[in-house]
């Protein structure tokens, strides 16, 4: 399958929060009591029960404000640090675009949440699993576009091949730039080109985003250092004592009669230890 | 108190001597065994190649659990017997692990001879050898790390991402140490035909007075006088 994008054009997002609602009927994820956060904000991070929620920041300049949503959920980054951060072989990444997490591998160990830079997996204490948005994987790879996607009415929500939608995104910037102009494209590079590409009205630190999203230097470290290298010196310890063992034997060295006396002197004497 | 005995050992030579008393025994093993259980239980969380492994615990949940409470023994059990396990001994060793002298380093460049078999020259060595030197100071600082990056993984929410991020290559990198460390060190203490008596130092406590002499002369020298003659049969 061709590598699919979802355009979040945040320029015509009204904050309805009707992708929300989808999102939970998709997943049989039940609603759960919100409470007012900032502005219209209803959710402050994930849930078990919430993977896409919206955030709403105000921003005053020129005694105007502009009210800036935005639709928060999983990435789907070409290049994850969740799937690299993770030991139990639990994350993969589809052809599509995808980044899902296993329930069944997954043993809720927490790495991904740590390492990913936009904070997006969290881990269910209850179930003791990560979660996050699927991207409704189960939805795209049967030829239907995501339940958000489906239903928001603005037109906010775009799907399709990456390849199409990427000109209509830049497109859309160059008009919307115009009464924005700090409006930016989100996700085309970022993480090697996240599926879900945002047309932001503004730098992304307003919108609480990070301005250069990277795979963490800890885990390149730790992958691709730390655990091949310390595999290695523990595999060479071992090959050493084998070596060790080998050469003894061959010099006849476990066979000399005083060496026999001291062991069975030694296992004899069980003195307590008294100085 | 011991004094009155000396005359008499010249001649009559024991047959063993204490390298080890009660309590730096105790603090080995109460470290060793719980180095194991973390270690493996540990391996069980990292890798995919021991996960099936923690059916023995009844699942890789119950292994998690397990590392987290063995890890409470690992730094409290383990840290208090430094004090109240013959703290003066305990105190000795930490010294002696960051006090190389001249002869430490002859130890150390005629150890790999020596590892394989061979027969290397080195002076006179004290309690600690300077392979025991390295072991100690590699045990010491993997210890220290792990234990610290270990705080920062176990209550995570509590740090900064940007931290614990962190805590996970020291962590590794910590086991890789002391993993690489107990192998060289069980290989010496168990295996080696001149160095494998040693484990009775830390079964009974007591060595026998000819690898004492072989291998920490230094040492010997100094104490024989003071211990109490052990008869030999």
């Amino acid at each position: 399958m061709a590598r699919k994008t979802v355009f979040v054009d945040t320029s015509k997002c009204t904050g309805c929060k009707a992708c929300t609602v989808a999102c939970k009927e998709w997943n049989e994820l039940p609603a759960e009591k919100t409470h007012l956060v900032t502005s219209y904000q209803t959710m402050k991070d994930f849930t078990p029960n919430t993977w896409t929620y919206l955030t709403f920041v105000e921003k005053y300049q020129n005694d105007t404000m502009n009210w800036y949503m935005r639709k928060a959920q999983c990435f789907h980054c070409a290049e994850p640090a969740c799937l690299k951060s993770c030991s139990s072989d639990a994350i993969h990444k589809t052809d599509s675009g995808y980044v899902v997490i296993d329930q069944d591998k997954c043993i809720g160990c927490g790495y991904c949440v740590e390492n990913c830079p936009f904070g997006v997996p969290k881990v269910d204490e209850v179930r003791k699993k990560a979660y996050k948005c699927t991207g409704c994987i189960d939805r795209v790879e049967n030829n239907l576009t995501p339940a958000c996607v489906q239903t928001c009415q603005p037109g906010a929500l775009e799907y399709g091949d990456r390849d199409t939608l990427l000109p209509k995104a830049k497109a859309r910037l160059t008009e919307v730039k115009k009464k924005h102009p700090q409006a930016r494209l989100y996700g085309e590079m970022e993480m090697g080109g996240t599926t879900f590409v945002y047309l932001l009205l503004d730098s992304p630190d307003v919108y609480g985003l990070p301005l250069n999203p990277t795979m963490p230097l800890s885990l390149n470290l730790w992958q691709d250092l730390v655990r091949p290298v310390g595999t290695f010196a523990v595999g060479g310890a071992a090959a050493a004592v084998v070596v060790g063992v080998l050469g003894n034997l061959l010099k006849g060295r476990y066979s000399s009669g005083s060496e026999k006396k001291d062991l069975s002197d030694g296992s004899k004497q069980e003195k307590g230890g008294e100085r | 108190m011991l004094d009155t005995q000396r005359d008499g050992i010249q001649e009559v030579q024991p047959e063993k001597v204490l390298r080890f008393t009660r309590g730096e025994r105790i603090s080995h093993w109460v470290h060793a065994s719980s180095f194991f259980l973390l270690l493996f239980t540990g391996l069980g969380i990292l890798s995919l190649s021991f996960r099936p492994a923690m059916v023995i615990f009844g699942g890789v949940q119950v292994a998690r659990l397990i590392h987290r409470l063995i890890a409470v023994v690992f730094v409290v059990v383990a840290g208090a017997m430094f004090f109240i396990g013959d703290s003066r001994y305990h105190w000795e060793w930490l010294k002696s692990a960051f006090h190389f002298t001249k002869a430490d380093w002859q130890h150390i460049s005629a150890f790999p001879k020596e590892f394989f078999g061979g027969h290397g020259d080195y002076p006179a060595q004290d309690k600690y050898n300077g392979g025991e030197k390295i072991n100690s100071l590699l045990t010491i600082f993997g210890s220290f790390f792990i234990t610290v990056s270990g705080v920062v993984m176990w209550f995570s929410t509590q740090f900064p991402a940007g931290l614990v991020r962190w805590a996970y290559p020291v962590h590794d990198l910590s086991m890789f140490v002391m993993t690489a460390a107990v192998i060289g060190h069980m290989y010496l203490g168990l295996l080696h035909p001149d160095s494998r008596v040693s484990i009775f130092g830390m079964l009974s406590g007591y060595v026998p007075t000819k690898f004492a002499k072989a291998h920490h002369a230094a040492w010997y020298e100094r104490v024989k006088n003071q211990q109490r003659a052990v008869p030999g049969k």
